[in-house]
């Protein structure tokens, strides 16, 4: 107990966690209100009893919104995240080992995908494929594979020429197993670290392209379009329609952004002392 | 200091120094005393963990962390360290004691030239103009042995050699004329060539300057060559202090005397197969193969791109050599000397760019890395640093069986009784098996390297370095434990490395490289008495052996007879 109160980064990120899963496990009990029935009558009022959090400019609960969206934000940004891991981690791990031609071209095009300016490209993509929720966690896959890929293969570069790596190649190791066995394990950690992180960018950015118009559209319960949709109110001294989806933002983000330091920190091999 | 006159510059008294709050304090050192006279030389020996670079640390006043002084005091030149506020103890560092490190490129500035970073030190202990400065600087770096100082002192630290920026280093210690200078493992890493010309210099620069030295080293070959006591250090507390002299022909405690043994060469390895066989030739010709020859190495080539518009850098150049069954034959030279180098093209970790090799009658050469892989049973290699040739993240008992599991189908419980025996074989405790390589020290991760080598019971095994960077004892444990592997095994071994005490131990023939060339061959106690190439006895005259500290190189960088070594190293 004493040891877990010296890490406060740890507890506060595992107890911001909690409060998000139970939002998501227990929205339909939580949630005062459905998040996506229209109430003209109780438009835009202030945070009362009856609607603690106010109600927004159709009148929806912005409390039962905002539980609500943490499903499709959290979802989006851990599925995003995890499908752009898994791609990204292989590809950075054989870039990293054979760097031929194929591994120079992939490097490029890595390149290019990361020279755009992120909402640019979200933007792009989204109106190409259509303003659904998959197709936002589609696209901010796509522009995190690069990022893991990156990550894996600078490790890797380093790590072959370790004398570990020459001793297993010694040992009679064909070159998947030198991959699998030996260079992943140890190239992993920082992709580890980044993973948790990722999740809170992932979040941030889905927000932030619903925000400008080009993630998901209304009436669906997502923080950035709530943030957006209270910014015009906002200098009418309506602030509760924006700002509540705000804090649940930092809120998510911080979260995934302690525990990544936190993993850093678990995955240090020379952690465990004899 | 009893029957001396010289005055004294250094004091340390009862000193302690603890790490660590309330309970979970720790005493590092305990009841240190000792004196420095002016103009005296004093090395301070130990091995891993017993405290000298703490006690190095706290003589210039920069304990890490949460450490201090408990006990007693330290006093320079009279004036005790504790009463000292920040400035003046500014004032100390670098001004009367300066410090000398391990490896000096990591203690130079890489983004400063050498010339400036060494006036600096002078302009913040001396009043000086930044002419005058400069000018001392090159002076000092011709003093220190540096060719061409004035162009040099305008060079970056990556533009040096090592053992021209632990030159620097010393002009760096030496430049605003301090009392005392400590050298803490200075020398550590540098070729032993490199390493007595940087301690001849140190030592004759400061005897005439009159300043006194603390050499700090786990090298007791340097203790009895250029100290004049020496102090013997264990678990924080000095054990021995005593006269070199005195020390080497009477150790005062057991310890002394374990670490002294550890140090001195073992005979020549018996050789089994001598007595039957034919010996042909003298030193000079190529060693006549004794038994059954296994491995055969003709006009090896290594070449390394240099970049474009350079020519390639030749690693191995035309080498050839044959091995027999259960002999173990040294390779000997510098660093750059290409004896690594043959090592990895042999077990294919390097492809090499031309020449022949043959083992047990199969051109290993010719073969691809799937073709070779079965072989790799039958040939092994224990490498450098025992650290990092683990996986950090794997146990012991995984690391030694994987070439078991790769190489030879033997079943799960074979394995683990495998595991047990090798571990035995190699001398460490069973329950080590479940370890994690950073949990063990550096002389317990060179066995498990070792018993990695020898899992699948290998004819051929290359030994790269086997007994360096490991403390005395360390040392001389694994030079005895492949000793009697040679004796047991019937090993046959490549022995790769600049240790040359450790080739007397290990070899049965030696062969020497310079640039990728071999200069000299032959049995290891016709090269040591009679070398006959003068790179070879250039390389002799770098040893330290501790036998023959009576002949005690004076400081000055004379080189010492062949002759003369040559008779002392067969004592």
């Amino acid at each position: 107990m004493r040891r877990c109160l010296a890490r406060p980064a740890a507890v506060i990120g595992l107890a911001l966690l909690a409060l998000l899963a139970v939002a998501i496990v227990f929205a339909d009990l939580l949630a005062p209100y459905s998040p996506i029935m229209a109430d003209p009558l109780h438009s835009l009022e202030s945070p009362s009893s009856l609607h603690l959090l106010g109600t927004d400019v159709s009148g929806m609960d912005v409390l039962s919104r905002i539980i609500f969206a943490t499903r499709i934000n959290l979802l989006v940004g851990i599925v995003s995240v995890a499908g752009a891991f898994l791609v990204g981690v292989p590809i950075g791990l054989l870039t990293g080992f054979y760097r031929g031609f194929v591994s120079a071209l992939v490097m490029r095009l890595f390149d290019f995908i990361q020279s755009f300016p992120v909402f640019v490209l979200g933007m792009a993509l989204v109106s190409v494929l259509g303003q659904e929720i998959w197709n936002v966690a589609l696209v901010l896959a796509v522009l995190f594979v690069p990022l893991f890929a990156r990550l894996v293969r600078a490790e890797v570069l380093s790590l072959r020429e370790r004398p570990f790596i020459s001793a297993a190649r010694c040992s009679g190791a064909s070159d998947l197993a030198v991959m699998v066995r030996h260079l992943l394990p140890n190239a992993l950690t920082p992709a580890l670290v980044q993973l948790s992180i990722s999740v809170g960018m992932a979040i941030l950015l889905t927000a932030g392209l619903s925000f400008i118009g080009a993630g998901v559209r209304m009436p669906t319960p997502e923080w950035g379009l709530m943030v957006s949709s209270g910014a015009q109110q906002m200098i009418l001294g309506v602030w509760w329609v924006s700002l509540f989806p705000g804090i649940a933002i930092v809120i998510a983000v911080l979260c995934f952004a302690l525990l990544g330091d936190e993993m850093r920190r678990l995955l240090d091999p020379t952690r465990h002392r004899r | 200091m009893a029957g001396e006159d010289r005055s004294t510059t250094l004091e340390v008294d009862h000193l302690g120094i603890a790490f660590g709050a309330g309970a979970a304090e720790h005493a590092v050192l305990r009841d240190v005393t000792f004196r420095l006279g002016r103009n005296e030389i004093l090395g301070i020996v130990g091995e891993t963990g017993a405290g000298k670079s703490v006690l190095a640390q706290a003589l210039v006043g920069l304990l890490p962390g949460d450490g201090r002084v408990v006990q007693g005091e330290i006093r320079v030149n009279g004036r005790p360290l504790a009463a000292m506020n920040e400035r003046d103890r500014r004032q100390l560092r670098g001004g009367a004691i300066s410090l000398i490190g391990t490896s000096a490129k990591t203690l130079l500035d890489p983004v400063e030239t050498v010339g400036r970073q060494i006036a600096r030190v002078l302009r913040a202990h001396r009043p000086c103009g930044r002419r005058a400065a400069w000018r001392q600087t090159v002076q000092l770096l011709g003093d220190v042995g540096i060719i061409d100082s004035e162009q040099r002192a305008r060079a970056y630290p990556h533009e040096l050699s090592g053992g021209m920026a632990q030159r620097v280093v010393i002009a760096m210690a030496l430049i605003a004329r301090p009392d005392i200078i400590l050298a803490d493992d200075a020398t550590l890493g540098l070729d032993a060539t490199v390493q007595v010309q940087v301690l001849d210099l140190l030592v004759a620069r400061s005897r005439e300057r009159g300043v006194s030295v603390i050499l700090i080293t786990h090298d007791l070959g340097i203790v009895a060559h250029y100290c004049d006591r020496v102090a013997i250090m264990r678990a924080g507390r000095i054990e021995e202090l005593q006269a070199v002299q005195g020390f080497l022909a009477q150790p005062g405690t057991a310890y002394s005397e374990s670490l002294l043994g550890a140090a001195r060469a073992r005979p020549v390895p018996a050789d089994h197969l001598s007595t039957a066989t034919q010996r042909l030739g003298d030193a000079g010709e190529a060693v006549a193969p004794r038994g059954e020859t296994l491995l055969v190495v003709e006009n090896l080539q290594k070449l390394f791109a240099a970049g474009a518009a350079q020519p390639p850098l030749r690693a191995v150049d035309g080498v050839s050599f044959s091995l027999a069954r259960g002999e173990t034959l040294a390779l000997v030279g510098e660093s750059g000397s290409g004896k690594t180098t043959i090592g990895q093209c042999l077990l294919r970790l390097l492809t090499a760019t031309a020449g022949g090799m043959r083992f047990d009658g199969i051109d290993i050469a010719a073969l691809t890395e799937r073709q070779f892989r079965p072989l790799r049973q039958r040939m092994q290699m224990v490498f450098q640093e025992p650290y990092v040739a683990l996986n950090p993240r794997w146990r012991v008992c995984d690391l030694i069986s994987e070439p078991l599991r790769l190489l030879e189908p033997v079943s799960r419980r074979d394995r683990q009784a495998r595991v047990n025996e090798l571990l035995d074989l190699v001398q460490l405790p069973r329950r080590l098996a479940e370890a994690y390589p950073h949990q063990l020290t550096a002389g317990e991760q060179k066995r498990i390297g070792i018993a990695r080598a020898l899992a699948t019971r290998p004819d051929f095994v290359v030994f790269d370095e086997p007994t360096t960077a490991l403390d005395i004892r360390v040392r001389a444990q694994i030079i005895d434990l492949i000793r009697s592997l040679q004796v047991r095994t019937g090993l046959s071994a490549l022995f790769i490395t600049h240790d040359l005490n450790s080739v007397r131990s290990l070899a049965h023939n030696v062969i020497v490289l310079n640039r990728g060339q071999i200069v000299e061959r032959g049995e290891t106690e016709t090269i040591f008495a009679r070398p006959q190439h003068a790179y070879t006895r250039l390389l002799l005259t770098a040893e330290l052996p501790i036998e023959w500290s009576a002949s005690r190189r004076s400081g000055t960088p004379v080189p010492v007879l062949t002759a003369e070594r040559g008779a002392s190293a067969r004592r």
